[in-house]
């Protein structure tokens, strides 16, 4: 059963529409996480969904009833802030307690609940400490806590990591998972980061100016994108894009000189773009036909990244980590047709 | 030269801060140490502003302590203060929780209150006397009249004249005091107010439990500067009770009225010191007491 349901979903503020219509149903205990750049309506999805803000058209369902005109309070949701939002002047068993301030539930189970809570996220020695006195991570999850010990139906998380630093994040979004996988819980989770939505999700819905772009699962929206803007914002280093046009008989002629087969029937004379992952782009190839002189290199340790100058720009491969060709060497650079993307250059679209 | 390039870089930073230092420590030392640790010289002598100082010992203060005005002049002044703080705390709270939330001529409001702020205090005094007066002069009292309630009377009742002198006085401190408020209220993260919307607590939840201890620096602030403020007030009183300074029957006088007329219409100069010296050790206190009392604990 669907727990949220998106339908048509518009928001303008004054004359100006930020978001243009987005569907979307969330399974129950699905983990789906929001990605795209700033400005691209994730959050604005996200404070739709709490109620924090109105929806201008189109229907919000939680748990199969339309929430539109409930309070946040009402929508049985529950929501984690960038800043964490937690009080400086309540102690964390305060602050956990506050989600409970409005539920009539006797005081004796409002303190089992917390106690549990607490336990569940390794914070119980830390219960009566003030928020002050407690490090990044574990003000992250007292922030949790506090969603948590609400028991709602749908978890919003509104870009929770980008306050910690790289280390502690890798590990709180483990955690977060970890915690996903035992809770079982619907969460809704906002991000910029394509790799904690890559890691995280079941399901990723990237966005771009009030649109979404692909909905699919992090394999999909990796191997298979539907568009040149996922294709470069999934993935790092970004995906090479080398412009061509087809050729008769299947034949693509590249803007960076040669001609790739790539066995398939394309529109003849349309202009396409070529999208290749730089770790499907390396020597040694049989049907190497990108030919440049090495720029640049970056050694990652176990493997190298090799920036290659072509008639149309730089392109990245991947290079053996231990014997990368050096810098000023020309190198022929090649990808099995089968990892080469084809999008058609005037709408970005994906040709299959 | 050779001196200067011979020191250690931290010599020369030294030299250098010392040199900056250099006007505002003559400043102080010549305008603020050297006249108070003179004034507390002063109220241990006799003294007539012209002739000789003469040593009189604690004679000054124990005129003091005897003297019934004083006592009197010293309960005014805390009355100005435990009147006047809260009133001016409360009502710039509430106009600034209030305008905070105000879209519309935003602006146009706070210049509004603020205004009154950079009027000069005698101008406002004397406007505030002419509203005081009885009919058919005074704003007051011609409303009343209209109404057909009976005349009060505002500045010469020795009840009436202390809460009708302190009025305009909150007054003109409100501007400032709305200002340091919605500074306030501004740097609460909006976040934790859309976390208590989403927990579905009460407004007044939100306001006791999060607005209020949230600005509690805000408050200690504004609480310690208009306490000071109103123990020191002096021109309202005398503009608005000019004829009678601090009357009638010194039921409005504050003590640096009684300073003012020790000092310069009795010329009692040590006397005047040994009264100054009450109100610094009385502001000193004061001060120190709500900074300790409002402090986190």
């Amino acid at each position: 059963m669907a727990n949220l349901v998106l339908r048509d979903l518009v928001k303008s503020y004054d004359k100006t529409e930020v978001l243009h219509s987005i569907s979307l149903a969330v399974e129950d205990g699905e983990f789906v996480v929001f990605v795209g750049p700033s400005g691209c309506g994730k959050s604005t999805t996200l404070r739709l969904i709490a109620g924090l803000e109105e929806v201008t058209s189109g229907t919000i369902e939680i748990a199969g009833r339309v929430v539109n005109n409930l309070e946040p309070k009402d929508r049985d949701i529950a929501m984690v802030f960038q800043n964490y939002a937690i009080y400086p002047h309540m102690t964390v068993r305060k602050n956990i307690g506050f989600g409970l301030r409005s539920s009539k539930a006797p005081k004796a189970e409002k303190h089992k609940r917390i106690e549990s809570v607490a336990e569940l996220l390794g914070m119980t020695a830390y219960l009566d400490r003030k928020p002050s006195q407690l490090s990044g991570g574990q003000r992250q999850r007292v922030a949790i806590g506090r969603a948590m010990v609400r028991d709602p139906a749908v978890f919003l998380f509104d870009e929770p990591l980008s306050n910690l630093d790289a280390q502690l994040r890798t590990q709180m979004r483990l955690e977060i998972k970890k915690l996903h996988q035992r809770v079982g819980s619907t969460i809704v989770f906002v991000t910029h980061d394509q790799v904690e939505a890559m890691t995280m999700a079941d399901r990723i819905v990237i966005m771009k100016d009030g649109h979404i772009q692909q909905v699919g699962t992090p394999a999909e929206v990796y191997h298979q994108p539907a568009n040149t803007f996922v294709a470069r914002f999934i993935g790092a280093p970004a995906m090479n894009m080398i412009p061509g046009v087809a050729r008769p008989g299947g034949g693509v002629a590249l803007s960076t000189g040669g001609t790739l087969d790539l066995g398939r029937a394309l529109p003849e004379g349309r202009d396409i773009i070529l999208g290749i992952r730089p770790e499907d782009l390396h020597t040694g190839h049989d049907t190497a036909v990108i030919e440049g002189a090495v720029n640049l290199r970056e050694p990652l340790g176990h493997e190298t990244l090799i920036y290659v100058e072509t008639a149309n720009g730089d392109v990245i491969a991947k290079a053996d980590g231990r014997t990368p060709p050096e810098v000023g060497e020309v190198v022929h650079l090649g990808a099995a047709p089968e990892n080469i993307h084809v999008f058609d250059a005037a709408t970005g679209e994906a040709l299959r | 030269m050779k001196l200067y390039r011979d020191l250690t870089i931290r010599q020369k930073q030294i030299a250098w801060a010392w040199a900056f230092l250099a006007i505002p420590v003559l400043f102080y030392g010549v305008i603020r140490f050297y006249p108070t640790g003179n004034a507390i010289l002063i109220s241990f002598q006799d003294w007539n502003l012209l002739g000789a100082r003469t040593w009189t010992g604690l004679d000054n203060y124990q005129k003091l302590f005897a003297d019934p005005v004083f006592w009197k002049v010293f309960r005014n002044t805390f009355v100005y203060l435990l009147l006047g703080t809260p009133v001016s705390l409360v009502i710039s709270f509430v106009v600034a929780y209030h305008l905070d939330k105000t879209r519309f001529l935003h602006g146009f409001l706070r210049m509004l209150y603020f205004l009154p702020f950079m009027t000069s205090a005698v101008a406002m005094a004397w406007v505030w006397r002419w509203f005081y007066q009885p009919v058919p002069i005074g704003l007051f009292n011609n409303f009343l009249a209209s109404l057909g309630i009976p005349q009060i009377n505002f500045l010469n009742s020795t009840t009436n004249a202390l809460p009708a002198i302190l009025a305009p006085a909150v007054w003109a401190g409100l501007g400032f005091q709305i200002i340091i408020f919605m500074a306030g209220l501004r740097a609460i993260p909006k976040s934790y107010y859309e976390a208590a919307r989403i927990d579905g607590v009460s407004t007044w939840t939100v306001l006791w439990e999060i607005t209020l201890p949230l600005l509690k620096p805000t408050i200690v602030f504004i609480v310690v500067f208009s306490s000071i403020g109103f123990l020191r007030i002096f021109d309202h009183v005398y503009n608005m009770t000019t004829q009678n300074p601090g009357g009638p029957l010194n039921s409005t006088k504050p003590l640096v009225l009684m300073i003012y007329q020790t000092a310069f219409n009795s010329f009692d100069m040590g006397y005047a010191a040994a009264q100054t010296v009450v109100l610094f050790l009385v502001l000193l206190v004061v001060s120190l007491l709500q900074l300790r009392i409002l402090r986190d604990r």
